[in-house]
């Protein structure tokens, strides 16, 4: 048996509903003009401070990995990929070729799954976003540059500040103190 | 010496001063800050900065200089289709025209510096007001562009919507002072005895009209900009777009001195004297200080309200507040009848 439908009820509405509702919208202006709460984001000036576990740039720290290419067949976006280097071995004295991941950041969507799946821990996220490349060439990221943090200017000049919710004022920006919570 | 003062004494002949001085280059200074505590209120209200990179000491307020001269140094293109004649007179005499009103309005009740006689002016200035909203017609049918007509259309329901109230609400004053004479209706405003206060239902109508009149923000239909791109303006390019929003402004500016000498009392705290300084300057300037008050009151509303659909506007026009215009003559008689002006 389908549902009854409810009829629909309007609410009702006074003599002087339309204009207690333009009194209240222009109160509300002005109390706004008189008290305004901006939350715009001063870019160079301000930067949010991102919290503890934001999927920022990857990088590789070269001595935990096992060359296992995980993170190359987990990746959904084909980033990430493993290519072929000669090396040395130790023990024996003989050349072999060995893998060792890179990164496309073209491609990459910052899912982070490579850094869940990787056995060893060898793959990390750095708490920033705001990296500048020349051309798309440089996103095609090498070995050398990958177990290294990219380089960012910018957000360091600025103030960190937070968006938190407010019970009053909805959204509201705050400026960040160092040693407040996660 | 002979030359400065044959020029100060054409500077503050009546009709140049009038037209010239208060009707040209005191609006466009006025509209450069309103423009600017427009944008800057809106983006309060909205919880933004608004203009603020090109000078943050000043609040962005040069933005609105660059603005102009982008506006004046920007090719003014006109397209094959158009009626070349009308497309560029258009806008120029729709300025000309919303100046004009000035003409017969008062800024001293000192006779000696009127332009015109004044025993009609409230008459007078009401009905050259009307004029200029024709001309913004005229621009969108020589354009020759299905966005301009539309603007155009919607631009003449509103003339027939909104004229009737104003002209109506402007004219309880005259009913309540029994007088065509602003000077008369200014004077009877006496002791702080503000029309406004009086007579509310009046003055609510003329605001709203006015705010219908100057395609202020909840009914800026004709110049939509999501529905047609500019409406009557949508060809105009460079210096003429200005012209045309600079007619606007104009056309709103003269409408916020006439509210104001007819509702807020005009000079009033101000009693002028004879000379130029104090029969002529300081009064004019206490008016165009209450009227700029009421263009940026004009300016905040666009921060609050959305734009009503065209037939929304023409419904709250006739049903709502030529009603009202009609209430407030009845009460403005009311008022004269039982002897409270």
């Amino acid at each position: 048996m389908p549902p009854k439908p409810v009829p629909k009820t309007k609410p009702k509405r006074g003599i002087f509903h339309k204009f207690k509702g333009n009194l209240e919208a222009i109160i509300v202006g002005v109390k706004y003009f008189f008290d305004p709460e901006r939350f715009t984001l001063v870019y160079p000036k301000e930067y949010t401070k991102l919290r503890e576990g934001y999927r920022g740039f990857i990088v590789l720290i070269k001595d935990k990995c096992i060359h296992c290419a995980s993170c190359a067949r987990i990746c959904p976006a084909s980033a990430m990929k493993m290519i072929r280097i000669p090396q040395k071995d130790p023990k024996t004295g003989k050349t072999k070729m060995v893998m060792w991941p890179v990164i496309n950041y073209q491609r990459c969507i910052f899912c982070g799954m490579c850094v869940d799946v990787c056995p060893t821990e060898a793959l990390y996220h750095v708490p920033y976003h705001d990296v500048v490349y020349e051309n798309l060439a440089e996103m095609d990221i090498d070995l050398e540059s990958f177990t290294k943090p990219p380089e960012y200017k910018t957000a360091k000049e600025g103030i960190p500040v937070r968006y938190v919710i407010d019970e009053e004022k909805g959204l509201v920006k705050v400026p960040y103190k160092e040693g407040e919570e996660k | 010496m002979n030359w400065i003062e044959l020029i100060i004494k054409i500077i503050i002949w009546p009709p140049l001063w009038q037209l010239i001085v208060l009707g040209l280059i005191v609006p466009l200074v006025v509209v450069i800050g309103i423009l600017w505590f427009e944008r800057k209120t809106a983006a309060r209200v909205q919880r933004r900065f608004g203009p603020l990179h090109v000078s943050p000491q000043l609040g962005g307020a040069l933005q609105l200089i660059a603005d102009l001269m982008r506006y004046a140094f920007q090719e003014v293109i006109i397209p094959k289709t158009v009626d070349k004649g009308v497309f560029l007179l258009a806008p120029l005499t729709a300025l000309v025209l919303s100046i004009v009103p000035l003409v017969a309005v008062p800024f001293t009740s000192v006779a000696r510096w009127w332009p015109i006689p004044m025993d009609y002016s409230v008459l007078i200035s009401l009905a050259l007001s009307t004029v200029s909203a024709i001309f913004i017609v005229l621009a969108s049918w020589a354009s020759n562009n299905k966005f301009s007509i539309i603007g155009g259309m919607r631009e003449s329901y509103m003339i027939t919507a909104y004229e009737i109230a104003i002209i109506i609400s402007i004219l309880s004053t005259a009913a309540m002072t029994l007088s065509y004479n602003f000077v008369d209706v200014v004077n009877a405003q006496e002791g702080w005895k503000w029309f406004a206060v009086l007579n509310p239902l009046a003055f609510l109508a003329a605001f709203i009209g006015v705010l219908m009149a100057t395609s202020g923000f909840p009914f800026e239909i004709p110049e939509s900009e999501n529905e047609v791109v500019a409406g009557p303006y949508t060809e105009y390019s460079g210096l003429l777009y200005g012209v045309n929003m600079g007619a606007a402004y104009i056309k709103r500016f003269v409408y916020s001195v006439l509210i104001t000498l007819a509702f807020f009392g005009g000079w009033l705290p101000y009693h002028p004297g004879t000379g130029f300084l104090s029969g002529y300057l300081y009064p004019s300037i206490i008016v165009v200080v209450k009227a700029t008050i009421l263009m940026a009151i004009f300016s905040f509303l666009r921060a609050v309200y959305g734009r009503y659909r065209l037939d929304q506007a023409l419904d709250f026009a006739w049903k709502i507040l030529f009603p009202l215009a009609l209430f407030g003559l009845g009460l403005g008689i009311l008022e004269a009848y039982l002897g409270l002006i």
